[in-house]
């Protein structure tokens, strides 16, 4: 099965090439074909999955009218089949819609839309009409009260196997009780083994869905079963976003290249895309051309080198006045002394720079003198000047510069110079000048080689080319440019070249060039771009996701996290996480974990899920639960539900079962579920702290009295009153020590009223380290950690250090009266 | 020494205290010098080890701290009933004994709970454990020379001659030398010796007898019983001590402990101390003399030599140069070692030359 490489932004090409077989072979095979990916390949499946399709297309339609969705699902043995029904208040569907909704497979209109949508979730519904159709030989049969008509139209749908073509077959009146909505009505070949997975899905549907009314019927409940509704509040409204350039495919990209009005490429980045304005298309399109064209190397002018031998600023000059003929004096001088004394003023130029200077200064004589500098004499003296700078000859290469059999010219060559300056900054200082300069000498041939002289060359074949000539290097000198250094020779080389200033090709002539394509995409992808808008997604909010655990478990604790959203490839996305604790959860074996995207429960392959994965990576003994071997699920009395919200969630497969495992959304689950687990811990803490003050109390008041008691007896006393002790029994302040392998806790609590300055000493027998606060003392063997914590009432304070083996300790508090103080050790 | 009526005031005395803080309002508990190794200090005027002045409180305050305070007022009352019946009991069964205590609270959870107790209540007290009557397990080390002496036994008091009216296994020191009264002897020196093969080595060739000594056993760690008699020689008899051990930093502790003071019960080391204790050897300038066989210093006695030299029951120019010579060469020995050179070169040779040396015999 395809990996959710391929559905990270290419749901479009799977829709296609789904729907090209479609073409091809009869709806009924296909459907055959392809069922174990549609969730349709067992009775038992079947009809979970069609349950899950029906409401979450009922859950979306009511939002969209922003009606409080008030679902019902009934499922009824009937003969051989089963029967499912699915009620909801939304707005009901007219004839029209009818087809497109229930009727083609595969031509939901949400393939195209980024948008956090639950249909993204699953092929349709229509998937689920035609599974009913050929497991029963029913139609689907369907119930519509649009809102404020009185009279409800009942329809029946088949699907033209043959042609894939939905048909009504009967459309007529009826009478309903509900004011508004759809009923749909399916009749399957079914089992109900997966009643289970059908309760989670159903009762977490629920949790997820705060603001929903649901109500499921099914032959094995004996009273029906109700979710009623935790909030008025409606989910947010999510707006529809274009696609960022940084999540699009080639595929993708190559379609819409076709199918745009644009004509420029910058134009089509600006309209088709979000976040691309135009500053963005021009640094998109600049990358487009060096990756297009190349760039064009740049050398240093005559005028900037300090090599005494070579050409001087006056033979640009020289050449330049000798490429000009029949313009008169006084201006092939003026132009030719133009050319000069701008190319003087450069630091480096390539060839098409120095082409618009010659271009320039000719405009700016022609202005001057009246005198025609036409294309061709432009030409020629760029040409002229070109060689003196370049040191190009006349054929067009820079044989003379860098012929390795002359040793001398080849010192002599402009652009070794060049080179061998630019290799020298971008390598280490302890590289021997002599292979400095063999390098940039077998740059220089290699570079000299290149077509054309205006030394244009792609960053890969620079890549190449240094390569190349490291190689060389190494055999013919005995020097090595490792990876490292090549890199940096190639990146030296890279950066002091330029962007050509030739035309993108047209966006028609991209479409058609399957390369020019994916440079396209490689320099979307290589610019930076803003993250894409979030108001595209509608997180539950952590209220709400805390209000649906409430609802469905009766816990003592509830915590909850709503992430900011983050991007990954060009998709935002939101992650939460809540937790309860405790109650009526069951204590024995592993938490519940409760998996959800885009508010649609995911009950299938939890195993392979990435909210799984974080789940068994994260520590849980320090967030105080049990956790066996400090890995894996942990246990206890607790549920944690995570959901990923995104226009764009990446599944591990089409079936839409688990969360493929995407570092960044890993990231954010992992975040977002400790931070609801630290509520959780503190939850604990507090819990446990309450209790060890309870019990102290209780065994106080039981051994105190009886120590009375003994001392009376054996002073022959009467019994003292020992009231006023156990008065101030009402200890305050708890300092506990916790050992945890190798690292000890100290956590001071203060339950009094007043702010306390407490004095602690702890006498370890080992060196303790990494102390977060306080001081260390040693102590001819024993170590002192001091610390003089201040902690106001009704705070907490924490001071960890490490300590190695199994060290001793002694821990002594003072700064508090003895009466309010609790030392747990 | 403590009469059994002085112990048992002392005990209720400390129950009084807990009944007093009790009926004052306050939650009762009990002052103790930190027993930590930072918290004992050399007392440079009586030359032993002695509880510097930090203390902690074991109160009633916290679940562990209560649970203490009954385990004490339990054994409190145990204790004095003891006293009242005059009878004894040993550490051991005390803590067996707690089982049949009525409050499972006051119940000891471990020996070495129910052994820190009663030291708690020595300190606290006053008082040692051996005026509480109570006993260690193992028994007392022995004692073999020219000595006549009377022991208060249960069966009546005793008059023994340690040379003549005991075996080759000398006189079995009780577990408190307190009840011994010294009647006449002949000694002229106390010899402590660490290891039991040496001692019957000793009493085999005769050496009580040729030099007059008292040899008295050690057996490792002396326990107190012993340490308390060799002080009663040396304050008594008005005999010099000398420590004849293994010729490693362990041994040197045991000399320590002998002369100054343990860490453990340092709150009776002017009790049980006996300062004025001298070392005889091994000494490792005797490895060297001799060239004894030997073993090569392992990390931990490198370790413990050094820690040694900072040790100020160690700081003497004698053990300065002992430690740093015998850090130097590397090596240490046993006392049997000197058996390389003959049954009888320890009694006939090496004791004799190095008493000689010494001023003692």
């Amino acid at each position: 099965m395809t990996s959710f490489q391929s559905s990270l932004g290419e749901d479009e090409g799977i829709a296609e090439e789904l729907a090209e077989s479609q073409r091809e072979i009869s709806i009924a095979e296909f459907f055959e074909k392809n069922k174990h990916m549609l969730g349709f390949d067992s009775g038992a499946r079947g009809l979970v999955t069609a349950v899950k399709e029906a409401v979450d297309n009922a859950l979306d339609a009511t939002e969209e009218a922003g009606i409080l969705p008030d679902v019902y699902v009934e499922i009824t043995e009937v003969g051989d089949y089963y029967r499912l029904v699915i009620e909801d208040n939304g707005p009901g569907i007219t004839k029209e819609q009818l087809p497109k909704v229930f009727g083609k497979l595969l031509y939901g209109s949400r393939f195209h839309k980024r948008e956090q949508n639950r249909g993204q979730q699953g092929i349709g519904i229509s998937a689920a009409v035609l599974y009913s159709q050929l497991t029963s030989g029913q139609p689907a049969r369907i119930t519509s009260r649009p809102k404020g008509q009185s009279e409800a139209q009942y329809f029946e749908l088949i699907i033209d196997t043959d042609t894939n073509e939905p048909e009504i077959s009967v459309d007529e009146t009826t009478s309903w009780d509900r004011p508004h909505g759809t009923r749909i009505e399916l009749e399957m070949e079914a089992n109900m083994r997966a009643r289970s997975q059908l309760h989670d899905y159903v009762k977490h549907t629920a949790v997820v869905n705060p603001h929903a009314r649901i109500e499921l019927r099914e032959p094995g409940l004996e009273e029906p079963w109700k979710f009623e509704r935790a909030t008025d509040e409606l989910p947010a409204e999510t707006e529809e976003i274009r696609p960022h350039p940084h999540g699009v495919e080639l595929g993708a990209l190559i379609k819409m290249l076709e199918a745009t009005e644009s004509y420029s490429v910058s134009g089509f980045l600006q309209e088709e895309f979000t976040r691309v304005g135009k500053k963005t298309a021009d640094s998109v399109i600049d990358a487009f051309r060096d990756r297009h064209f190349g760039r064009e190397l740049s050398w240093s002018p005559p005028s900037a080198r300090s090599t005494v031998a070579g050409a001087t600023n006056d033979d640009v000059a020289d050449a330049v006045e000798a490429a000009v003929a029949n313009k008169g004096a006084a201006a092939t001088s003026a132009f030719a002394e133009g050319v000069a004394e701008t190319v003087a003023d450069n630091d480096r130029l390539s060839r098409s720079e120095l082409e618009t200077i010659v271009g320039n200064v000719a405009d700016g004589v022609e202005d001057d003198t009246g005198r025609t500098f036409g294309s061709t004499v432009r030409e020629n003296a760029t040409a002229a000047a070109w060689r003196v700078i370049a040191g190009v000859g006349d054929d067009g290469a820079a044989s003379n510069a860098a012929d390795p059999d002359d040793a001398d010219a080849a010192a002599d060559s402009p652009i070794v110079a060049d080179l061998y300056a630019l290799v020298d900054g971008a390598t280490s200082t302890r590289k021997d000048d002599g292979a400095v300069r063999a390098m940039a000498e077998a740059l220089a041939f290699r570079i000299a080689d290149l077509d054309g002289d205006a030394f244009r060359i792609a960053r890969d074949d620079l890549d190449r080319l240094v390569a190349d000539a490291a190689g060389f290097v190494a055999d013919q000198h005995d020097a090595t440019f490792g990876e490292t250094a090549r890199e940096n020779v190639a990146e030296a080389v890279w950066s002091h070249a330029r962007t050509v200033p030739d035309d993108p090709p047209k966006v028609r002539a991209v479409a058609g060039n399957r390369d020019a394509a994916a440079d396209l995409l490689e320099a979307m992808r290589g610019t930076d771009i803003l993250a894409p808008p979030t108001d595209c997604l509608a997180p539950i909010t952590a209220e709400l996701v805390e209000a649906g655990l409430r609802k469905e478990y009766d816990a003592d604790f509830y915590a909850a996290a709503t992430r900011d959203a983050e991007v990954h490839g060009g998709d935002p996305f939101i992650v939460e996480a809540g937790i309860a604790y405790g109650g009526e959860i069951p204590a024995e074996g592993s938490v519940e974990l409760l998996r959800f995207a885009n508010r649609v429960p995911l009950v299938y392959q939890r195993g392979a899920c990435a909210t799984t994965d974080v789940i068994r990576t994260i520590g849980w003994r320090n967030y105080g639960l049990d956790q066996p071997g400090g890995s894996g699920m942990p246990n206890g009395p607790a549920v944690i539900s995570i959901h990923v919200a995104s226009t764009n969630v990446p599944f591990t497969s089409e079936s839409k079962d688990a969360i493929a495992n995407v570092p960044a959304i890993e990231d954010e689950i992992e975040l977002a579920v400790r931070e609801a687990a630290r509520e959780l811990k503190s939850y604990l803490n507090r819990r446990r702290s309450m209790q060890q003050r309870r019990e102290k109390r209780d065994v106080l008041g039981r051994i105190l009295p009886e120590m009375a008691d003994k001392v009376s007896e054996v002073t022959g006393r009467p019994r003292p009153d020992i009231d006023g002790a156990l008065a101030r029994i009402m200890n305050n302040v708890s300092v506990e020590r916790e050992r945890e392998d190798g690292t000890v806790r100290l956590v001071v609590e203060n339950h009094s009223d007043v702010n306390e300055e407490l004095e602690i000493t702890d006498i370890v027998s080992a060196e303790p380290t990494d102390l977060s606060a306080g001081t260390v003392v040693d102590m001819d063997g024993e170590w002192f950690v001091q610390w003089k914590p201040e902690v106001a009432s009704g705070d907490e304070r924490e001071l960890t250090y490490s300590v190695d083996g199994d060290a001793d300790f002694e821990i002594s508090v003072g700064g508090v009266e003895t009466e309010k103080l609790t030392v747990n050790e | 020494m403590t009469t059994n009526t002085d112990a048992r005031d002392q005990l209720i005395d400390l129950a009084a205290d807990f009944y007093d803080q009790f009926a004052a309002g306050r939650i009762p508990e009990m002052e103790l010098p930190t027993r930590t190794k930072s918290n004992i200090e050399y007392d440079e005027e009586s030359g032993v080890w002695t509880y510097g002045d930090r203390t902690s409180v074991r109160s009633a305050n916290s679940v562990n701290g209560a649970r203490k305070l009954l385990k004490a007022a339990f054994t409190i009352e145990f204790l004095a009933d003891q006293l009242d019946e005059d009878r004894s009991s040993t550490l051991r069964e005390l803590y067996y004994l707690s089982e049949s205590w009525d409050n499972d609270e006051a119940q000891f959870n471990s020996q070495d709970e129910s052994n820190d107790l009663v030291e708690d209540l020595e300190i606290v007290t006053g008082a040692t454990r051996e005026d509480f009557h109570m006993r260690p397990e193992e028994s007392g080390a022995k004692v073999m020379g020219p000595l006549r002496l009377r022991e208060q036994t249960n069966r009546g008091d005793r008059d023994i001659h340690c040379q003549l009216d005991v075996g080759q296994g000398g006189y079995q020191i009780p577990n408190n030398p307190d009840t011994i009264e010294f009647l006449e002897n002949d000694a002229e020196f106390v010899l402590c010796v660490e290891t039991g093969g040496m001692r019957d080595r000793l009493v085999e060739n005769g050496f009580d007898e040729a030099y007059d000594a008292l040899i008295v056993h050690l057996g490792g760690q002396p326990a107190r019983a012993t340490r308390r008699l060799t002080k009663r020689f040396r304050d008594e008899l008005d005999l010099p001590v000398v420590v004849f051990t293994d010729g490693d930093p362990w041994s040197y502790r045991i000399f320590g402990s002998v002369a100054y003071g343990s860490i453990k019960s340092a709150h009776l080391s002017k009790y049980l101390a006996t300062p004025e204790a001298r070392f005889v050897g091994i000494q490792p300038a005797d490895i060297v003399e001799y060239d004894l066989p030997s073993d090569p210093l392992s990390d931990s006695d490198v370790n413990a030599l050094e820690s040694e030299l900072e040790d100020p029951r160690f700081q003497t120019d004698y053990w300065e140069e002992q430690i740093e010579l015998q850090l130097d060469v590397g090596k240490k020995s046993e006392q049997q070692s000197l058996a390389s050179r003959g049954l009888d070169f320890v009694t006939e040779t090496y004791l004799p030359e190095r008493l000689e040396e010494m001023g003692v015999a």
